[in-house]
């Protein structure tokens, strides 16, 4: 698996409409977006601008009206159920603005549940989430459940369950939506050290304006629609301007 | 067209039941309630045959025919009760679904997961609901003069025709495998249709389900 791929994710004319009554709704509407191996990007817009729809296309989740996604190269609109389960097991890490994780299982077996699934051997399965879970700063909570945790740490949890399979993309749609201003800036900075030490590519759909910072690109949608691409560099640029 | 390779999935099912009893463990208020519902229709089935038989040893009447209509229509009332917090059950778990398959369950797994919490619900109330029948049917048989203790162990240890399917065994013991046995079909055909439906959901729509 030596293999190195210069786009990570690739959207070709990605449209998704969904019909509402007597009228349609296009929620994507020709996005083309390519996006480098271990960049971090960050997709902006107004809420029903599509974020979550291009979350759900990339993560195959969902499927699109028309167009392609390519992940690693690959068309993921051509994959059957199980080799869909298969990319979002292996290939795709999943955050959400409301953490999502199991609720009956402690913050060690929620991390290793992805690994169950990409059949990791049970030992290799507690090592590596006790690492994770290390890394995110929750090395003495491995064995609380979720309801005993915080909304920050619940988060953190999440973060290292998304990395637990070693994906090439994690995609996290709004994750701050739910946390304090504090609590939030901690988890973009825990994103942006993770995408820097792993090489990881990450994709956040957000409206965040804190993870400019940390973002490589930003990507503006509109009404389902590709209304700019800024890179920090201009964005540097223009803040000096003002 | 393919440039890597797509492996395996897998979900043993030792990994399922564990994740099933947590389930059953950690929901304990809204399973206690499914439970009792098989509980209390396996206790009314399991002291009606009881009595019945202990009448029968007493040399009373023993199981009249209207008996299996009461059963019957017992047993549809309990039925109708598991599948209503069945699919409660299902339909409050929608995003804990989704979360699964962005994590690459297949649909058979969360099917899987559903009908082992089933199966444990139809046999800890199959068994808890025998339990309370057998105490019941004891009370009537001490409470009741023409029937008595002595009548009522003679009886359990006796095989009653009269009683459905386990006609040939000890009353007692085949009793006990057709209420847990009634009450693990019950709550397995409750369970079928939501957790079908709901292993069957885009895991986009899944997860959009706020509750």
């Amino acid at each position: 698996m030596a293999l190195r791929y210069e786009y990570t994710v690739e959207t070709e004319d990605l449209a998704k409409y969904y019909r509402m009554g007597n009228y349609i709704v296009k929620a994507l509407d020709g996005v083309n977006l390519k996006i480098r191996r271990g960049e971090y990007v960050s997709i902006m817009g107004p809420s029903g601008a599509g974020k979550t729809t291009l979350f759900n296309m990339i993560g195959g989740l969902d499927r699109p009206t028309r167009g392609k996604v390519y992940i690693d190269e690959v068309d993921i609109s051509k994959l059957d159920a199980y080799e869909l389960a298969w990319l979002r097991a292996r290939k795709i890490g999943y955050i959400f603005q409301t953490f999502n994780l199991i609720p009956v299982l402690t913050a060690l077996e929620n991390v290793m549940l992805p690994m169950i699934f990409a059949g990791v051997r049970r030992e290799e399965r507690i090592r590596k989430a006790r690492e994770l879970l290390e890394r995110v700063g929750l090395g003495d909570m491995l064995y609380h459940s979720p309801t005993e945790l915080s909304g920050g740490q619940q988060q953190r949890v999440a973060i290292a369950r998304a990395l637990a399979n070693d994906p090439a993309i994690v995609l996290a749609d709004e994750p701050t939506g739910n946390l304090d201003l504090q609590t939030g800036l901690e988890i973009i900075n825990l994103l942006r050290q993770l995408n820097k030490e792993r090489g990881v590519t990450i994709v956040t759909a957000t409206h965040d304006l804190k993870m400019i910072d940390v973002s490589d690109r930003i990507v503006y949608l509109r009404d389902g629609k590709v209304e700019r691409i800024e890179t920090r560099a201009e964005i540097a640029v223009e803040a000096e301007e003002y | 067209m393919g440039t890597w390779e797509i492996g395996e999935i897998r979900f043993p099912l030792s990994e399922a039941f564990y994740i099933s009893v947590q389930n059953v463990r950690r929901r304990f208020a809204r399973v206690a309630i499914t439970t009792a519902s098989v509980t209390l229709g396996i206790a009314f089935f399991v002291s009606l045959m009881m009595m019945a038989s202990f009448q029968a040893q007493a040399g009373g009447a023993g199981i009249q025919p209207y008996m299996y209509w009461l059963l019957f229509i017992s047993l549809l009332v309990c039925g109708v009760g598991i599948t209503n917090s069945m699919l409660i059950a299902v339909a409050e778990r929608y995003k804990e679904i989704g979360t699964y398959k962005c994590l690459g369950a297949l649909d058979r797994h969360i099917l899987e997961l559903f009908l082992i919490e089933a199966l444990l619900i139809g046999g800890i109330g199959g068994f808890t609901g025998y339990v309370a029948g057998l105490i019941a049917a004891l009370v009537y048989a001490v409470a009741n003069p023409a029937v008595g203790m002595a009548n009522a162990l003679k009886a359990l240890a006796a095989p009653n025709p009269a009683v459905p399917l386990v006609g040939v065994m000890p009353v007692a013991l085949g009793l006990l495998l057709l209420g847990v046995g009634i009450a693990v079909f019950l709550s397995l055909a409750a369970t079928l249709y939501p957790a079908y439906y709901a292993a069957r959901l885009n895991p986009a729509d899944a997860l959009r389900y706020e509750v």
